[in-house]
């Protein structure tokens, strides 16, 4: 229930409910008198996203194609897959077997097009359209379904039906300019799609994956060890797929079907086109074996396993000559070997450096993941003769204490880490100031490179400009030389 | 032919020959090649760093952290000058948080070229001993260096695995005990070398309107606490264990020199980097 034009209302009933002759939109107050033993739960439009994403997960066994279909249905595209289940009548029966297994009830229509589809589910008595309805045909099957089976908003039904249109048929027979000048075009249009005049397309949740290898077991397995083994076969079926084509997965998505309708996804990178099948057995098995949250939960068993290549690549044409075969086959056990420690600790965690020009030391370099980053061609140029970036930097600047001469000059002394260290030789100002165009107020810095007696090395600056942007000066330490 | 065009040309030979040997097994028994790093530590190591070996840095006081990072990754460029593949970076996150981040940079200006280095951040020391020991054994990257902040998990057996995954991969690795300063001699582990490294004040500049003068290169005071011949037999003769090495890195020719003299003491690497530019 849920409130409605300032009335607690009933916006879902249940198989029971409606067989009383309780229906949405009937007032809270009313339902109660009718039935006095009524349970009736607040609507939680948020939860039942959520489940219906669940199921869309679910449904993704039946075709990769999975769309939702306003907020209480999906849209499934099973053009080419229903022969898979033994026909299409065999498809729906599968899928009402398994729903209800999981105890939710489900409404089907299957049709030559999705909105003939949607009416079928909604308002239909048959689920199954039979191909090509035309004429007095399609008539018998749709005309006499309430305007509402065509998905209009609920204020253009209710003023179709004040003006007599209940049915599709009152529609379908009349002129269309008078409506379509009253009512908007919508109407029309939608009924041209239920027609199959015009054909939309359904948009779905996720891209259809380029290449796809997948296995159903007739009982499910529960064991890693199985798991592991039908990874191998999977892989081996993706591998001939990607031969024929003469390419490589980049991106790999191993799907994991469980009985109790949960859907378990794990992806994996590689850094090169793979088209080994036991290279991508391995990244799985690091995954899998790692210990971390990763692990399999198998439940109930698993029942349908499918990998997916989610980016192919055409794979580099192999080399011949002799010595570059050598540092080729040496640079693929890199990048094998970065695919495994990224799988095992995560993208994030296995990185390149790359140099970034910008003046803030901080924003001067970028890490990217080495399964993306390519290796590129070697920056020219200067190295100063004593470095001038030191090795190690603090990822938030530490504050220290400072004695000075004069309150812009260099530092005598510096305390950091309640150690106190003599400054011995100290080259600077480097004046680094941060980009006007972005924050003009944050205040300049001056760095130093300050070394103590004892021959340690710092990265020490000075916030804001002495005078000009502040009277009390801070210091800070950002990094260590060698 | 200048010495730096010899240098490169056997170190060219060299590798070619490596090659051959790896794919149809070596025509007769050789020594297996050594690190040179110059001839003070060479003297006193036997004849430089094993490159199938264990080697451990440990800071010898706390601040000296960024020290034995310097030298660690001095290690890391000779090696990287002569053997062309990419070197592997793993770090225990927490060390990174303590002492600061490897940063490109500052890498670059110690002589370092960031396109061949790989780094890893693993969340604890167990992980980081994992990786380290996988990509060890895998012999792909020129050099493992690794970094470890808890020891208690850096024991006997963990060392022997290390020691043991880069003798059966061909790579050296280069371990920074990051939290073992002042406990270099205590340690017991199965690593074939081991350095104390502090800092050392360096050659100052003078400064241009007098006063205090400017910082030089990097500069580190060593002592090897221990060294081992790979073979299996004792440490190498004329091993002290109580000198220190007083050592500048220059990060143009990868050399370490005794800043006593004005020559290098390494000949410099023979397929070094190209010097790289900081960025800007």
């Amino acid at each position: 229930m849920a409130t409605v034009r300032n009335a607690r209302r009933l916006v879902g009933v249940d198989v029971n409910a409606a067989r009383l002759g309780l229906a949405p939109g009937l007032a809270l107050a009313d339902a109660r008198a009718r039935i006095p033993a009524l349970v009736a739960v607040d609507a939680d439009p948020g939860r039942e996203a959520k489940i219906l994403e669940k199921i869309a997960d679910f449904c993704a066994r039946y075709t990769p194609l999975v769309a939702f279909d306003g907020a209480d249905g999906l849209m499934l595209d099973v053009a080419g897959v229903a022969h898979l289940f033994g026909g299409e009548a065999g498809l729906i029966g599968d899928a009402e077997t398994r729903f209800s297994r999981l105890g939710i009830a489900l409404r089907c229509g299957l049709a030559d097009n999705p909105r003939a589809a949607s009416a079928l589910a909604r308002y239909g008595a048959n689920p199954i359209a039979p191909v090509g309805l035309e004429g007095k045909a399609f008539a018998k099957w749709f005309h006499d379904m309430p305007v509402a089976a065509l998905g209009l908003p609920p204020d253009v039904v209710a003023d179709l039906s004040r003006a007599g249109l209940k049915r599709i048929g009152d529609l379908a027979m009349r002129p269309r300019a008078p409506i379509t000048a009253r009512f908007g075009s919508d109407v029309f249009a939608r009924l041209d799609a239920l027609t199959g005049l015009t054909r939309p397309s359904i948009s779905p949740r996720f891209p259809p994956p380029d290449f796809v290898a997948e296995r159903r077991f007739v009982s499910p397995i529960a064991q890693l060890q199985a798991v592991e083994a039908n990874i191998a076969k999977l892989a081996d079926d993706l591998v001939v797929l990607l031969e024929r084509q003469m390419k490589g997965a980049r991106a790999l998505e191993l799907s994991l079907y469980r009985v109790d309708g949960d859907v378990r996804r794990i992806h994996v990178g590689a850094s090169r086109p793979l088209n080994e099948a036991r290279a991508m057995a391995r990244l799985f098995a690091e995954r899998l074996g790692g210990g971390r949250e990763d692990e399999i939960d198998a439940g109930f068993g698993v029942d349908l396993m499918r990998l997916s290549c989610l980016l192919a690549e055409p794979l580099p044409p192999s080399q011949s000559e002799w010595e570059r075969a050598h540092d080729v086959e040496r640079a693929e056990r890199l990048a094998d070997l970065v695919d495994r420690l990224s799988a095992r600790l995560g993208p994030r965690r296995v990185v390149r450096q790359t140099l970034v020009e910008a003046h803030i030391p901080e924003h001067a370099v970028a890490a990217e993941p080495a399964v993306r980053a390519a290796p590129r061609s070697p920056a020219t140029a200067f190295v100063a003769e004593a470095p001038d970036r030191p090795l190690r930097l603090f990822e938030h600047p530490e504050p220290i204490e400072t004695v000075a001469e004069v309150p812009d000059g260099p530092p005598l002394k510096f305390r950091w880490r309640r150690m106190l260290h003599d400054v011995a030789a100290i080259e600077g100002p480097e004046r680094i100031a941060a980009p006007w165009w972005r924050n003009a107020n944050a205040p300049t810095r001056d760095y130093f490179r300050a070394e103590d007696s004892a021959g340690r090395r710092y990265w020490l600056y000075r916030e804001g400009l002495y005078g000009r942007e502040t009277m009390r000066a801070k210091w800070f330490l950002h990094g260590v030389f060698g | 032919m200048s010495p730096r065009d010899r240098a490169e040309g056997m170190a060219r030979l060299r590798r070619a020959i490596e090659e051959i040997e790896t794919r149809s097994g070596a025509a007769a028994p050789r020594a297996p090649a050594r690190l040179s790093l110059g001839v003070a530590l060479d003297a006193a190591l036997g004849g430089g760093l094993s490159c199938d070996g264990l080697h451990e840095i440990a800071p010898a006081a706390v601040a000296d952290g960024a020290a034995a990072t310097g030298f660690a990754l001095g290690l890391a460029a000779r090696r990287l000058g002569v053997r062309g593949a990419t070197g592997l970076v793993v770090g225990e996150e927490f060390a990174a948080r303590d002492l600061g981040a490897l940063y490109g940079p500052g890498l670059v200006a110690h002589g370092l070229d960031l396109d061949r280095l790989v780094f890893v951040r693993a969340p604890d020391a167990p992980s980081a001993l994992g990786a380290m020991e996988e990509a060890l054994r895998s012999g792909a990257p020129a050099f493992v260096l690794g970094e470890i902040w808890r020891l208690k998990v850096y024991d006997l057996s963990a060392s022997r695995r290390l020691l043991l995954a880069a003798r059966g991969g061909a790579t050296p690795a280069f371990l920074l005990l990051a939290s073992a300063y002042g406990a270099a001699d205590k340690i017991s582990s199965a690593a074939e070398t081991r350095f104390e490294v502090a800092a050392a004040p360096s050659a100052h500049s003078p400064s241009t309107g007098g006063g205090r003068g400017l910082p030089g290169r990097p500069s580190f005071s060593v002592r090897i606490v221990k060294a081992r011949l790979s073979s299996g037999q004792g440490p190498p003769v004329g091993l002290d264990t109580a000198r220190t090495i007083r050592l500048e890195w220059r990060n143009e020719e990868q050399t370490f020199d005794d800043p006593a003299f004005s020559l290098p003491l390494a000949a410099p690497a023979g397929d070094r980097l190209r010097p790289a530019r900081a960025g800007y």
